[in-house]
Parts: C-alpha cells; structure tokens; sequence
C-alpha cells in the first residue's frame, strides 16, 4: 500500500493539483493554493476537445472490437484447433507487441499515404484506381486493431489453455455443435480474460500517442492524447489544462474498470481445479488451411509490409518514390543512415541504457504486481478493492502528463533519483502496474483455492504455499508479465520525455528525436536496430525458460 | 546519382577545406584566456540543454570538439515547451543540470533571465543588439525562413510569399507549419501579416494548406512528395538538400524572418568553464561560420563571416520581429491565425 501510494497516488496527487490550479507545484510551492475548476470548466466547454474526445471513443472502440476478433481468433486457432504451424502462428499473434506504436504508423504511413503510399504507387502501375488512405478513421481503426489484438490474445491464449475441456465435452456430448459449444460454453468461461484483454486494449489505444500523431494530423483527426501534446509542446506550455483533460481521460478509464468488476466479480470462472486435463483439440479437416492463411495475411499486414516499408526506409537515401521503377533503382539504397546514426555517440548510450532500464522494471515490477494480484485475488484485506482500483490508475494517463506529473512528484525528493535511470524504471513501473497485474491476475484467477487450502491443511504457512504451490503454478502467468514489462519498457516513450536526462537517454526518445527531427531515414533505421535487438532479447529469453518445458511463460506469450 | 554524390562530397570538401583555413587563421586564445580553458580542461565536460535539432547540434559538438577535444558535451534535447518546463521544474527543486540552456523562444527565456549567470563572449561588441533580450542571453543559433518546393512535383514554381497565396497551388499542396507551433513559426506569422498585409493570412488560409504540428515533419514531407511547397527553417531543409534531397530552396524578396535563439550559463552550472569555451566558441566567426556554411543558420553578428548557399545579402531582406510587439501581439494575433487556417485548437 505505501509503496502503491509513493507509486501511484502521490504523482495523481500532483496531477490534480495541477488541474486545480495554474502554478507548477514545485516552481511554486506548495503554499500557493489557488484551488478552482476553471481549468476543467474551460475543458469541457471547448468544443474542440468534445471533437477529439468523440474520435477518441470512436477510434478505440472501433479498434478494440476489430482486436477482440483478430485476438479471439488467434488464441482459439492456437490453443484449440489442429492447424498446421500453430507455434508460427502463436509467435505472429505476439510480433505486433514488439513494434512501437510510433514506427508502425511510420511505417504505415509510408504504406497508405493517399499521395505516396507504396501500395498504391503500386495499384497506380497495375491501373487500379482504388487507393489505400490511412489518414481516415476507418484506417485508424485498422492499425489500432491489429496492432493492439495481441492483449486480447495474450489474455484469451492462457485463458483457452488453462480451462478444463469436461464442459465443453459436456456439451458436446448433449449434441451442441462446435460453433454452438464456441459461443455457448467456450467463450463464457473465458469472459473474464475477454474483458480483461478488452478493457486494456482499450485503455491503451485510448493513451497512444503515435500512431494518432503520425496517422491522424494529415486528416486532420484530432483525439485525446495529440490534443494534450499539443498543449504541452506549445509555447508557452499549457500543463494545467492538460492535466484537466488528463483527469476527465481517468475518470472515463474508472468506469470501465468499474464495469468490468461488476460483470467478473458475478460469477465464478475457476477452471483450473486440482485434476490433470488436457484441453481437446478441434479437427478442421480443409478449414485448417483456412485457418494457417488468416494467419499468413495477418502477419503479412502487421510484420512483413511495415518491416520492408522501414526497410525501404532505412536504406534509401530519399523516400520520394514515384513509380515502381524508382522504387527498385538500387542506386538509391546504401548504408548513410545506419553509418550517420551509430557515428551519434548517444545511439549506443540509449541502447545500453534501455535495456538496463528494462531489466530493472521487469524483475522488481513483476515481483510487485505478483504482490499486488495476489492481494487482489487472493486475501480477503479490506483494501483490496481500492488496491485493484488504484493499481489501475497510471495507465488512464496519457504518459507524457503522467511524465510530468512523476517528474513533480519525484525531483524534490532527497538523495540522487532524478536523473539516474531509476527514476525511469519507478515511472515504468508504475505505469504499466495495470498491465502486469491484469496479466497475473488471470492465471491467479484461474488457480483453485483447492490447492492451497491443501497447503495450508499440510502446515505450511502464508508465504509458504505462495511459494509451494501459487507461484510455480502462476510461473508461466509470471515470467510473461515480465516479458511484457520488459517489452512496454523498452517502447515507452510519453513518461520518459520528463525523466530522462543527459546521461540516461533511452532508445524511444531517441527515436522521437529522430522522427521530430524530420529524418524518416535514421528513425527508420533506428526502428529497425530496435525491432531486431527486441527480437533477439525475446529469443534468448525464450531459450532460457525451456527448461520449463511447454508451460514456458514465453511460448505461453507468444 | 553520381552527379548528386560528386556534388555532396565537392560539397563537404568545400566545407572542410574552409573550416581547416579559418581553423589554421584562429588560435585557441581567440575562445578565451588560457586560464579559461585550462578551467575547462579539469571540468572535462558539460551538459547542454537545447531546443535545436539533434543532429545539427551533434555536428556543431563534433566541430567543437576538433578544437577542443578534452571536453565532453552531453546534451539534452526537447521541444520548446517541454525544455522550459524541465528547466522550470529543476531549477526549482535546486536541481538542474544544465551548464548551458540554449531556446528558440526568446519570451520564455526572458522569463526565467534570472537563472542565468552574466556572460558575454570575446566578440561581444560584434553582436546585434537588437538580436538580444537580455545582456546574459545570447543568440547562440539565428535561424531563418524560407520557402522550398519539390520540383518534380511543381511545374510552375513559386517565387515569392505572395505566390503562396495563389488558387493554383491549392488543394493541400502548400504544408504550412500552425503559427501557435513555437517561438519560431509565431515569428513567421507574425510577419506575413505585419509585412505582407493585414489579409495575407486570408488568402493564403483560401488555398487550404496541409497544417503540420512542426517544421521537421513537414520537412519530410516535403521530400517525399506529401506536399509539393513548403515555408520551412533553412536549417531543416538546407541539410536535406545538402544531403541530394529532391527540394529547391529560395529566399523570397519580400523579406526572410528571421529568429535568434536566446542562450545562457545558468549561476548554478557544474561545469562553468567548460560551458563558457563552449558558448565562446559557438559564438566566434568559427563557430558561427560552421553552423552557416554547413547548417544553413543565419548570424547574429553584424557582419556575418559568410552566408548560406541560396542567399544573396544584396536581394535578402532579413526581417527580425520587435521583441516588444513579439510578446504583446502573439496571444490575439496567433488566435485570429486559428480561426482563420481552421486550427483547432
């Protein structure tokens, strides 16, 4: 609770004083309280942030609903069908995760610009006159799908994994078809881990900045997060009426944290009880080669495209491509951007100091949300309800005012935090609380009290049977949290703008330094050293945990 | 191609071979005392703050440090509005670690004059006053407008901020970074309309020109054939061209606004002496020669050592904003740009 309090509570603290007033707390003081709602009154009464408020909803709705069914599919395609190259298609379902939402849109827009999109310089060749447009909402609510369908995946995948099949064998032995059983005893059972992977896809595109930035202010469609990084880059900076519209963003995120309580918490969704099982797979006959294409194109669309888009990119001089002749004249590719970027002393520095601070936020934020999922899940503590709640807060905030606000809460603080790459860890940390408990929280969820009351009735204590019997249980649940924490480390970009400094450049702000500086070519060829040190790092992770055999927390994953 | 790499490299060797003569000309003294850089020397490094570009600013550190090489500059770059905050904040909490703090806009820098220690560089008495909003800020980087295009997308170019305003370049072909950007593009705005008439902004707002958050991205833009016209920084452009990007570049006769950042010691830096050589020799015509020649800045020296290719003094008028009217104008002024371009803001 103290350590969620410093975390959490005490950086929204000083968001809400920031909404409340005009002053920064810190240049201030703290004597200084003007208190008033001025700030959220002027919000809500411009109409301009009604405008990017509606496209906000409309964008991640759309967004979720098109990533619960390409989530849905997958987890079902992997865990309960007979489809060829199921790992292949397990390990597509999670690439999307790796990509930063700033390179894929890049990355996209280089694809679907109206003007100078490569496909449609192709449809142009081939005389097609349809073209490809990712400026619009509809293709907003594309790239929002299918890169945030892997949270809905990664929730439904362990869930579909974890459940006994006697139910849905029930089912079927009282003549329900497959489809029937699907929908009628399948998904049911695994609603808690179609909410959860809801709600999160949800709350994150709602707090993406990227891909609205580079894909949205060509059409002019302005959403929540680039209307307050406008308020923050311009000058004068307006934090205070960011705050506001950052506070209203938390109260929308509350509801809905809300709201998924109320529908989980009616029913019970232990699936994982003391018997050995192993789930049923469906037989697809011909549809199995249905099922192994939807997964070809999806990660064709998501990997294969944007990745030779940024390998274009990263090894084009100029990207003004007129034609397909201009795009395959090898005269124009070479090695200037990646020679340009690593004869910048801090691409290596950010590097080196991003994987340190990705270390450093898996291993102590996984061993905290452990703590706290259990303290959820598990005790019966008054506090629990407002642990979940609290827990859940940090990831409603757009990261670059929850980055000021770590950046208020923290530099007064004695000794040498700010400026070391701790500071960015914490904010990591606590950032991304809601995405590692709720990943935990699902494989805590799915553990039979059965089990350790058999523990406790055997004389072992508290910490014990966490030890005996939850952990190795939630191990794979755990060492994927962390995978996960390690991943949204390395992309995030919004809370580390505030915290970094000289010495503790990380690679995502460098990236944006790039992309902000208008050279699409290093920032491509950045992405790509990012892309495939992640893949790297995700692969040697994945030897190591072998040893678990196929409850590995990383095949579990992806 | 091989004419574009024969240009580039004859381009670079141009560059190099003037630097190395105005390098053998000037002598370390020049920077400052020798007790200055002895100082400097035990410091060993410095941390800068800055609004500029990262790369840019990586090239005029590199140039520094064939002088100097004994001091390492590390540095921090943020857009506008986020550096002031960060400055703010740390400063406040008796924490900032910024031996230099360099911005483009001058108001906000003003406001927090007090920061910063008294400096004046060698050269002192060669600097425009009218560039400078405090006797302990200086006009480290002056950066200049211009209009560029993409000729394989422009026919019929245009040659003046005038021309921008014509129906022929309708239809979002015309990017326009939105005037509430930044010190540097209210500066642009403020002088279409102070210059170019109390209805420029109308007319050119009738062509419906794409709105860009910030000239970098436009800048890009530009070059991949987004938009075919552009009003861009120099600087941002200048490098691309340099570089064998497909844009023309021209200074309109109408006039070149123009915008001297504001650049000071904070009392409280670690490194003082490193951070005045530094100030001094970014100051010097060495340094102001560089970022010339090689980034396409302006000077604010009142007789400027060189001046960037595309520019001719004699046809250039340069246009540098009133700093009282800067600030007292800006708020209504940048509100009726909004309204009028339809920016939401």
């Amino acid at each position: 609770m103290v350590v969620l309090a410093f975390l959490v509570i005490y950086p929204v603290m000083m968001l809400l004083l920031g909404a409340l007033t005009n002053t920064n707390p810190v240049v201030d003081g703290f004597g200084v309280f003007n208190l008033s709602l001025s700030n959220f009154s002027e919000v809500l009464a411009n109409p301009n942030v009604h405008a990017a408020l509606i496209n906000s909803l409309v964008a991640c709705t759309g967004g979720t609903v098109l990533a619960v069914v390409i989530g849905l599919t997958f987890s079902w395609v992997v865990v309960r069908t007979d489809t060829p190259g199921k790992g292949f298609i397990a390990a597509t379902s999670m690439l999307p995760l790796f990509v930063p939402p700033l390179v894929a849109a890049v990355a996209w827009s280089i694809l679907a610009s109206p003007k100078t999109g490569l496909l449609n310089t192709m449809l142009a060749t081939i005389g097609i006159d349809w073209r490809f447009n990712a400026y619009t909402m509809p293709g907003l609510i594309v790239i929002f799908g299918i890169y945030y369908a892997p949270y809905v995946y990664m929730f439904t995948a362990s869930a579909l994994r974890n459940m006994d099949p006697s139910l849905e064998e029930a089912a079927e032995v009282s003549g329900a078809s497959a489809v029937r059983t699907m929908f009628t005893v399948t998904f049911p059972l695994i609603a808690p881990a179609i909410l959860s992977g809801m709600l999160l896809s949800f709350i994150v595109m709602l707090g993406i900045y990227g891909i609205p930035a580079v894909l949205g202010t060509p059409g002019d469609i302005s959403v929540l997060t680039t209307y307050i990084f406008k308020l923050t880059a311009w000058s004068p900076p307006l934090y205070n009426t960011a705050a506001a519209v950052a506070i209203i963003l938390m109260m929308v995120t509350g509801i809905l944290v809300y709201l998924q309580h109320k529908i989980t918490s009616r029913r019970s969704y232990t699936t994982v009880a003391g018997k050995a099982f192993r789930p049923a797979q469906l037989k697809l006959g011909r549809w199995r080669y249905v099922t192994l294409g939807l997964a070809i194109i999806y990660l064709l669309v998501v990997v294969v495209l944007p990745t030779l888009a940024l390998i274009v990119a990263a090894f084009r001089r100029f990207l003004f491509i007129r034609d397909m002749a201009s795009l395959f004249d090898m005269r124009q590719y070479g090695l200037m951007h990646f020679e340009r970027l690593f004869a910048n002393p801090l691409a290596l520095r950010s590097i080196w100091n991003t994987m340190e601070v990705g270390l450093i936020t898996a291993l102590v934020g996984g061993v905290l949300a452990f703590a706290i999922g259990y303290t959820i899940n598990r005790t019966n503590l008054p506090a629990r309800k407002s642990i979940d709640v609290i827990s859940t807060l940090p990831v409603a905030i757009p990261g670059l005012v929850i980055g000021v606000a770590y950046l208020w809460a923290w530099i007064g603080l004695p000794g040498g935090l700010y400026g070391t790459i701790w500071i960015l860890a914490l904010a990591f940390i606590a950032r991304f609380m809601p995405d590692t408990v709720k990943a935990l929280s699902t494989s805590l969820l799915q553990i039979h009290r059965e089990l350790e009351e058999a523990a406790w009735i055997c004389g072992r204590g508290l910490l014990g049977t966490i030890r005996s019997i939850v952990l190795p249980l939630a191990r794979p649940g755990l060492i994927a949290a962390m995978t996960l924490l390690f991943i949204l480390a390395i992309r995030e970009l919004g809370s580390s703008l505030f915290l970094y400094t000289s010495n503790s450049m990380v690679m995502a702000v460098l990236l944006l330094d790039y992309y902000e500086g208008g050279n699409l070519g290093i920032t491509a060829a950045f992405s790509l050293v990012q892309t495939v040190l992640l893949g790297v790092i995700i692969s040697v992770a994945h030897l190591l945990s072998r040893g678990t055999g196929d409850s590995s927390g990383i095949r579990r994953a992806g | 191609m091989k004419n574009l790499l024969g240009r580039t490299v004859m381009a670079g060797a141009l560059v190099l071979g003037l630097a190395m003569s105005m390098a053998s000309l000037a002598t370390a003294q020049e920077f400052g005392p020798p007790e200055l850089i002895e100082a400097a020397k035990k410091e060993g490094r410095l941390v800068l703050y800055t609004a500029n570009f990262t790369e840019p600013e990586q090239e005029t550190i590199a140039a520094f440090n064939k002088r100097f090489p004994f001091i390492k500059v590390e540095m921090l770059r943020a857009p506008g509005g986020q550096l002031i905050t960060r400055v703010k904040t740390e400063a406040a909490a008796g924490k900032l670690n910024a031996d230099i703090v360099d911005h483009s806009d001058r108001g906000d820098m003003l406001a927090l004059k007090d920061l910063f220690q008294d400096y004046a560089p060698p050269n002192a008495s060669e600097y425009l006053q009218d560039a400078m909003v405090a006797p302990n800020l200086w006009p480290r980087v002056t950066l200049v407008w211009a209009i560029a295009y993409n000729p394989a997308l422009v026919k019929n170019p245009p040659k003046s901020w005038a021309d921008l305003t014509k129906p022929e370049y309708g239809n979002k072909q015309i990017g326009q970074v939105f005037a509430p950007a930044g010190g540097t593009t209210w500066t642009r705005a403020m002088f279409e309309r102070k210059v170019l008439g109390e209805d420029y902004w109308s007319k050119q707002a009738a062509t419906k020109p794409a709105l860009y958050p910030s000239g970098a991205p436009l800048s890009d833009a530009l070059v991949r054939g987004e938009v075919s016209i552009a009003p861009l920084l120099y600087n941002i452009v200048y490098t691309k061209q340099r570089d064998g990007a497909p844009i023309e570049i021209f200074f309109a006769p109408e006039g070149a606004p123009a915008i001297p950042y504001a650049t000071g010691i904070p009392k409280t830096a670690k490194n003082p002496n490193a951070a005045r050589l530094y100030m001094n020799w970014c100051l010097s015509k060495e340094g102001q020669s560089l970022m010339i020649s090689t980034q396409g800045n302006l000077t604010s020296l009142k007789t400027p050592p060189v001046y960037p290719k595309n520019y001719d003094p004699k046809v250039v008028k340069v246009w540098l904003p009133k700093f009282d009217e800067f600030e007292s104008l800006r708020k209504s002024w940048v509100d009726e740009w909004n309204k009028l371009y339809g920016h939401r803001q």
